[in-house]
């Protein structure tokens, strides 16, 4: 039984979302706050350091923290409003179980009861099943603690395979392909490497929106000379003052980088000594270049020649560059390929490793980075070590005390998962900072298959729009409600400070899922008492890896604003650059820079391929979506926080005028946005900063708003990253958005 | 002495020699007149005197001269007279009896105030027509007991001496004390703990009238309590404390906060200027074309910049004077024209075009109210 | 003793990404808990993504105060233009409607002008403005002169403005290019820029970034 319960404006009213405005003690400008608590924004990657002041138990606002190095005090609207989310309305307060009878489908109930049934449940599923029969979806938007504990939970507790997590949806691309390229996953340098760059060159990412922080160092760098290259299918607010920009079709990307690697060639914009020192593989990436021709590049990328030639130019002669990459090259059916071609570029030009010379892929997450190193991804072990390889699996068995071949093999990604319960393969779930409704694409695929699990339990501090289809709800922890480690978008380690308690019967999530473990009867293992507790095993089992924490301590992340892995022992300054000539690896050996055996990066083809699902007649507009500043990922906390909402409150289908004008449609209007799985009805904003053959929609609102509805649940066949930017859709103008679609009235009889 | 003060002090002596001529008349040639009130009674010309001639002299700064002038205009115009009329009652009420636009930027701002503001009306309303012999309560002959109210020289009405009205009538100083001391201890407790008042605030503009009331008001209550319970004990020097109170309170009307008693009532003024201005022809942005004030309040605006030495004429430009522009294109114009001089340094700007709009459109500039939402300033 | 910093307000709307962190910031002021001050604008959404930021400009002969004919609009003696005086203030928008930057506000209800007055609760002991702490740009930014020049080179502070005949000097800077042949902001001249007249395509920037058949 796990639909939703209906009528859904019950729920609604129950659960929210309900929008929370500052009031009371948050307007009262007399009230002294009982204390100030250095810590980290919540949303994003970027982990802005900020200050929350507290009185009773109550996050009543946020001051600036000026000397955390990254940010200096600066904060977008989501830093600022953040506070806000703390004693919310909506706050789940208790356990609940399903229940039609109880106001919203939800009837409270003890803890212990709850964590009963949860065991009791995973017992009889994996019992009947087989253990595979339940999985596990995480985030990462949670600590390091947490996202250890939950891998170590599944592979060693649960024993089972399928676990993953919603960076699956974020970062798994450039992971993938950082991996292949360079050995390791993580951005190459820190952001203060940017301001020393001649060129910085940003590939699908709207810097000023996502990662707004990372606009003031490009600023700087601008101050100091450096011209800005930026390829989006939209004028961004970055991409509006840009040198060059380029205006990519969606899902050209690895053209648009072969494309300019056939100029780098051409006019030998090289790096001869680095390509032949530190580089593998160079000759077949020139090889398959040799087709990109510039009028190629054009024809498919849709981005004028000359566009292309200067950007290649800009590039090529630059003395220091730093490579930007995010979600807009890397969320398609070849998205590893996409950051493969960005990759080829900066080896290429032999610009890494050095001073002003950089690479980075920006994380979206909170935890985007420290999320994909500690096991709680499909193939993967703590310390970035694989779950695949023999040496890895007995090092971290022998941490966790067990064998070898007690450890599950590599399991499915989050999409596959989710594919499984269709065939009876998965029967039981536990989602935890995870609300796949909303993140992953066909979003009526993935109800169904919701519906069709016999027992789902959800670890939340809201009731998403998918724990709405949970049997059993455990109230988990806000971030301020809980401490420990995070590793930001530079690969810095930083600390986040318990600022308030959990209210009511909420609860630390690390304590519930040790309290699953108890109730299992396996608490072996899970018998933490604290995050440092947890950190400290983390270090351990980290050690040797490609990701080692091991000299890594909350003392020293205090005294340091943060610490850069690898940092192997307690007395190493930790590693802000990656790749610097002469620097030592656990893979290398000091055979180089790179983490491979023989000390050398690898240059890959990055192979082109059209997008899973190209226009066609009947689908003759490109589909694209992505953020928008005041919202963060499935909106399950800031779809809560008034000021936020009220900046952008609704998706709006941005197109161009000429593909306006071609249906009729002009500002403001409802247009139906087809695709071939699903139908979303919104408000046109008519601007010309888009391609006039493609539409954009912002992802972060639920039900009949969610583009997820129409996008496209192919996978990069690497990553298994869906290819959430682009699809083809249809659009028609319409009077209304459909009667059955209206809002349910809110005071509807009872 | 500029033509200005000169004119302020004409003023400023009219309005003295007008109310002793009326306490002389109201008193019955002084007849009714406390002469242990003199002190009282001098202090209140010479604040007259300071009002008025402050009054007079805050008149004729250009934009206040300007309004004073086309306030009446406004007030009379034909078309709006019998408009004006019906809603003056209501304004008084909202703006003056129930301080209704405190309400609005503080509850507990607003809950001072109001106290505050009629413990001084009730107190006002007693003292004044005492000391100035124009209230006194008399007896009536053949009915024992009973006191007549005589106003300016004239009987009017008659009740018991030992009646609740009685009790309510002569104890009116103490409860308008009650009133103002409750105000002045939520205001000073406001002002105490509240960072952003604390950041602002001044002893002379904000404590300072806090303390004067304060003083009167518990000056005044001893007296009571010494005629009352103490058998009058120290009740010569508490009136001369007293006095000294209310006459310090007196001599600074002119000078502090207490000004904004008399300027105050000014916003009624502003509120018919602003309703016929929404009635009128609008004045629309010569850059954007939208409505954005009515035309009378820009022609204003022009000729008191004009008074006042500005220049923001444009010369060369369809638009004339930079007070056709709206406010919203205004600040447009700011960011355009620092952008052309980044243009081809940093990238294209943006092209020009009529019509910003607001960032935050979901805000709708709510907190701020409708009238910003629509940017309509009448 | 140490000669105390002085610390200046500087803008480049520019540089602004029209996050709308300035505005939630102001909010958090304790003198106007609530209330944002800054008002921020799309210049032209259909054609753009530009926005404006705009915080008070503190003239050094504010018009606001001279037409205020309440005399509710103080300038302090370290020159910030301070939000209306609550007891003064009559809510008549002569300063709304006068101010040559478009900056305060008309808060109706309260019958109030409420502007920006530099966070004077926080300047006065020692912190920076909210706005300029959290922009994520620098369009906003305070601090000292010498940091300014360090950290943007190519820029150079102006304030002096240009509105027709009239000439306004600011106590807030504006940043232009270092090498502008200009000492002043001439805000009337970008009325000149023509507003018919040019083909759309030429002044698009994105459609003059895409590849044609017939342009190849």
């Amino acid at each position: 039984m796990t639909t939703a319960p209906t009528p859904l404006y019950r729920t609604i009213d129950r659960f929210g979302p309900h929008l929370v405005y500052p009031t009371g003690a948050r307007l009262d400008a007399g009230v002294e706050p009982d204390r100030v608590v250095k810590t980290h924004c919540c949303f994003c990657g970027q982990q802005c350091g900020l200050q929350l002041v507290v009185k009773d138990e109550v996050v009543i606002g946020v001051e600036p923290w000026m000397e955390f190095p990254f940010n200096r005090g600066m904060l977008c609207p989501k830093g600022v409003n953040r506070y806000l989310q703390s004693a919310h309305p909506d706050r789940l307060l208790t356990s609940f179980a399903r229940d039609d009878a109880a106001p919203g489908g939800f009837r409270p109930i003890a803890y212990e009861e709850a964590i009963g049934r949860v065991a009791s449940e995973i017992e009889r599923i994996q019992s009947t099943y087989g253990r595979d029969a339940f999985a596990v979806l995480s985030g990462a938007s949670i600590t390091n603690e947490k996202a250890y504990l939950i891998g170590k939970f599944a592979h060693m507790c649960l024993r089972i395979a399928n676990i993953d997590y919603n960076g699956r949806l974020c970062m798994v691309s450039a992971a993938a392909a950082n991996k292949m390229a360079f050995g390791v996953d993580r951005s190459a340098n820190p952001w203060t490497d940017m301001l020393g760059a001649e060129v910085i060159f940003i590939a699908g990412s709207n810097v000023a929106e996502c990662s707004p922080i990372t606009t003031s160092y490009i600023w700087q760098a601008r101050e100091r000379g450096a011209k800005v290259i930026v390829v989006d299918p939209r004028i961004t607010p970055i991409a509006r003052t840009c040198d060059v920009f380029l205006p990519v079709k969606p899902g050209r990307d690895a053209a648009l980088f072969n494309g300019i690697l056939h100029l780098m060639i051409e006019h030998d914009w090289l790096d001869h000594d680095f390509i032949e020192r530190w580089t593998v593989g160079f000759e077949d990436v020139a090889a398959y270049a040799k087709e990109w021709t510039p009028r190629r590049t054009a024809e498919v990328t849709g981005i004028a020649e000359d566009r292309i030639r200067e950007a290649a130019e800009l590039w090529g002669t630059a003395k220091t560059s730093f490579m930007l990459h995010a979600r807009g090259i890397e969320h398609h059916s070849n998205g590893v390929q996409n950051v493969l071609g960005a990759i080829n570029l900066v080896l290429a030009s032999g610009r890494i490793g050095r001073e002003g010379c950089g690479y980075g892929t920006i994380t979206g997450q909170g935890n985007g980075q420290g999320g994909r190193e500690h096991g709680q991804k499909a193939d993967q072990l703590p310390g970035a070590r694989d779950l695949a390889d023999p040496q890895h699996r007995a090092y971290v068995a022998g941490v966790w005390g067990i064998e070898p071949d007690d450890l599950p093999q590599p399991g499915a990604d989050a999409y596959t998962i989710i594919r499984k319960i269709d065939d009876g393969e998965v029967r039981g779930l536990l989602t935890i900072s995870f609300n796949p409704l909303v993140s992953l694409p066909d979003a009526d695929f993935v109800r169904r298959m919701l519906e069709k699990l016999e027992f789902y339990v959800a670890i939340d501090f809201f009731l998403n729009e998918t724990a709405r289809h949970a049997d059993i709800v455990l109230p988990g922890s806000l971030q301020e409600e809980d401490e420990g480690t995070v590793t930001q978008v530079e690969g810095r380690v930083i600390k986040i400070n318990q600022a308030v308690r959990p209210p009511g019967d909420a609860r630390q999530d690390w304590r519930i899922i040790q309290d699953i473990a108890r109730a299992l009867g396996r608490e072996r293992g899970f018998t933490f008492r604290s995050p440092r507790e947890i950190f400290d095993e983390l270090r351990e089992a980290s050690k040797g890896g490609v990701a080692d924490y091991s000299g890594i301590t909350y003392e020293k992340i205090e005294r340091h604003f943060g610490v850069f892995w690898p940092c192997p022992v307690e007395e190493h300054p930790g590693t802000p650059r990656l790749f610097e000539p002469g620097s030592w690896n656990p893979v290398a050996r000091g055979a180089g820079p790179f983490y491979f055996p023989d000390g050398k990066a690898r240059f890959n083809v990055a192979r082109y391929e059209p997008p899973a699902e190209d226009v066609d007649e009947e689908f003759p507009v490109i589909l694209t979506t992505g953020r928008v500043i005041t919202q963060y990922l499935s909106g399950t906390q800031t779809r809560r926080i008034g000021p936020l909402v009220d900046f952008y409150p609704e998706p709006r289908v941005e197109m161009h005028p000429q593909l306006a004008e071609r249906y009729g449609i002009t500002d403001g209007d409802w247009v139906a946005v087809e695709s071939r799985r699903g139908r979303v009805t919104l408000r046109a904003q008519v601007v010309r900063t888009i391609r006039p053959d493609t539409v954009f929609v912002p992802y972060h609102w639920a039900g009949r708003k969610s583009v997820n509805l129409l996008t496209n649940p192919a996978l990069d066949p690497i990553s298994k990253i869906p290819a959430f930017k682009v699809c083809a859709v249809r659009l028609r103008r319409v009077e209304a958005p459909p009667a059955e679609e209206a809002p349910p009235p809110v005071d509807a009889p009872q | 002495m500029s033509a200005e003060v000169r004119r302020a002090i004409g003023w400023a002596l009219l309005a003295t020699t007008v109310l002793a001529v009326l306490i002389v008349v109201g008193s019955r040639s002084l007849d009714h007149f406390d002469a242990a009130l003199v002190g009282y009674t001098f202090a209140t010309l010479f604040a007259v005197f300071g009002i008025t001639y402050r009054y007079a002299m805050w008149l004729q700064r250009p934009p206040t001269a300007l309004y004073w002038r086309r306030g009446w205009q406004v007030f009379f115009r034909r078309a709006f007279v019998w408009h004006n009329l019906l809603r003056w009652p209501r304004h008084v009420i909202d703006d003056i009896a129930l301080n209704r636009f405190i309400w609005a930027r503080g509850r507990l701002r607003w809950l001072a105030h109001w106290l505050i503001l009629w413990g001084c009306i009730v107190a006002g309303l007693i003292t004044f027509p005492l000391v100035f012999g124009w209230l006194y309560f008399d007896t009536v002959a053949g009915r024992p007991g009973w006191y007549r109210t005589v106003v300016f020289g004239f009987p009017t009405i008659s009740f018991p001496a030992d009646s609740l009205f009685a009790f309510l009538v002569f104890h009116g100083l103490v409860w308008s004390a009650f009133l103002v001391i409750g105000g002045v201890m939520v205001a000073m407790r406001r002002r105490m703990r509240d960072g952003g008042a604390a950041a602002v605030q001044s002893f002379a503009q904000d404590m300072m009238p806090l303390i004067v009331l304060f003083a009167i008001s518990i000056t005044g209550l001893l007296l009571t309590a010494s005629y009352t319970w103490m058998e009058g004990y120290a009740y010569q020097f508490l009136a001369i404390l007293h006095a000294v109170t209310v006459i310090f309170g007196l001599l600074w009307l002119p000078f502090g906060k207490f000004f904004h008693i008399f300027q105050r009532p000014a916003q009624l003024g502003v509120r018919f200027y602003k309703e016929v201005g929404v009635l009128s022809d609008p004045a629309r942005c010569r850059r954007c074309g939208h409505a954005f004030t009515s035309r009378m309040k820009v022609e204003d605006l022009i000729e008191t910049e004009r008074r006042l030495g500005y220049a923001y004429e444009i010369p060369g430009n369809a638009a004339g004077h930079y007070q056709w522009i709206c406010p919203r294109c205004r600040r447009a114009l700011l960011a355009l024209a620092q952008g052309r001089l980044w243009h081809g340094s940093r990238g294209a700007a943006a092209p020009p075009h009529p019509m910003p709009e607001f960032g935050n459109p979901g805000m709708g500039e709510g907190p701020l109210g409708a009238e910003d939402a629509a940017n309509f300033h009448p | 003793m140490p000669v105390p910093e002085r610390n200046e307000f500087f803008i480049d709307p520019n540089r602004c990404i029209g996050c709308n962190a300035c505005v939630s910031a102001c909010m958090e002021c304790d003198t106007h808990r609530g209330y944002s001050m800054i008002q921020l604008d799309f210049i032209d959404r259909a054609r753009s993504p530009q926005t404006v930021p705009v915080v008070c400009m503190h003239c050094d002969s504010p018009t606001c105060a001279e037409v205020c004919p309440a005399d509710a609009i103080k300038r302090t003696g370290d020159g910030v233009v301070q939000t209306a005086s609550k007891p003064r203030c009559i809510a008549c928008n002569n300063c709304v409607l006068a101010c040559p930057f478009g900056i305060p506000k008309m808060h109706s209800e309260a019958n109030l002008m409420m502007k920006c007055d530099m966070c004077y609760d926080r300047t006065s002991v020692g912190k920076k403005p909210m706005c300029a702490s959290v922009c994520p740009s620098g369009a906003l930014w305070f601090g000292t002169m010498e940091e300014i020049r360090r950290l943007r080179p190519r820029s150079r502070p102006v304030r002096t403005f240009r509105f027709g005949n009239q000439t306004i000097t600011t106590k807030v800077w504006m940043m232009v290019p270092v090498d502008a042949p200009v000492d002043r902001v001439d805000v009337t001249d970008a009325m000149h820029e023509p507003t018919v007249g040019r083909s759309d395509a030429a002044a698009d920037a994105l459609l003059s970034g895409l590849w044609t058949a017939e342009g190849a």
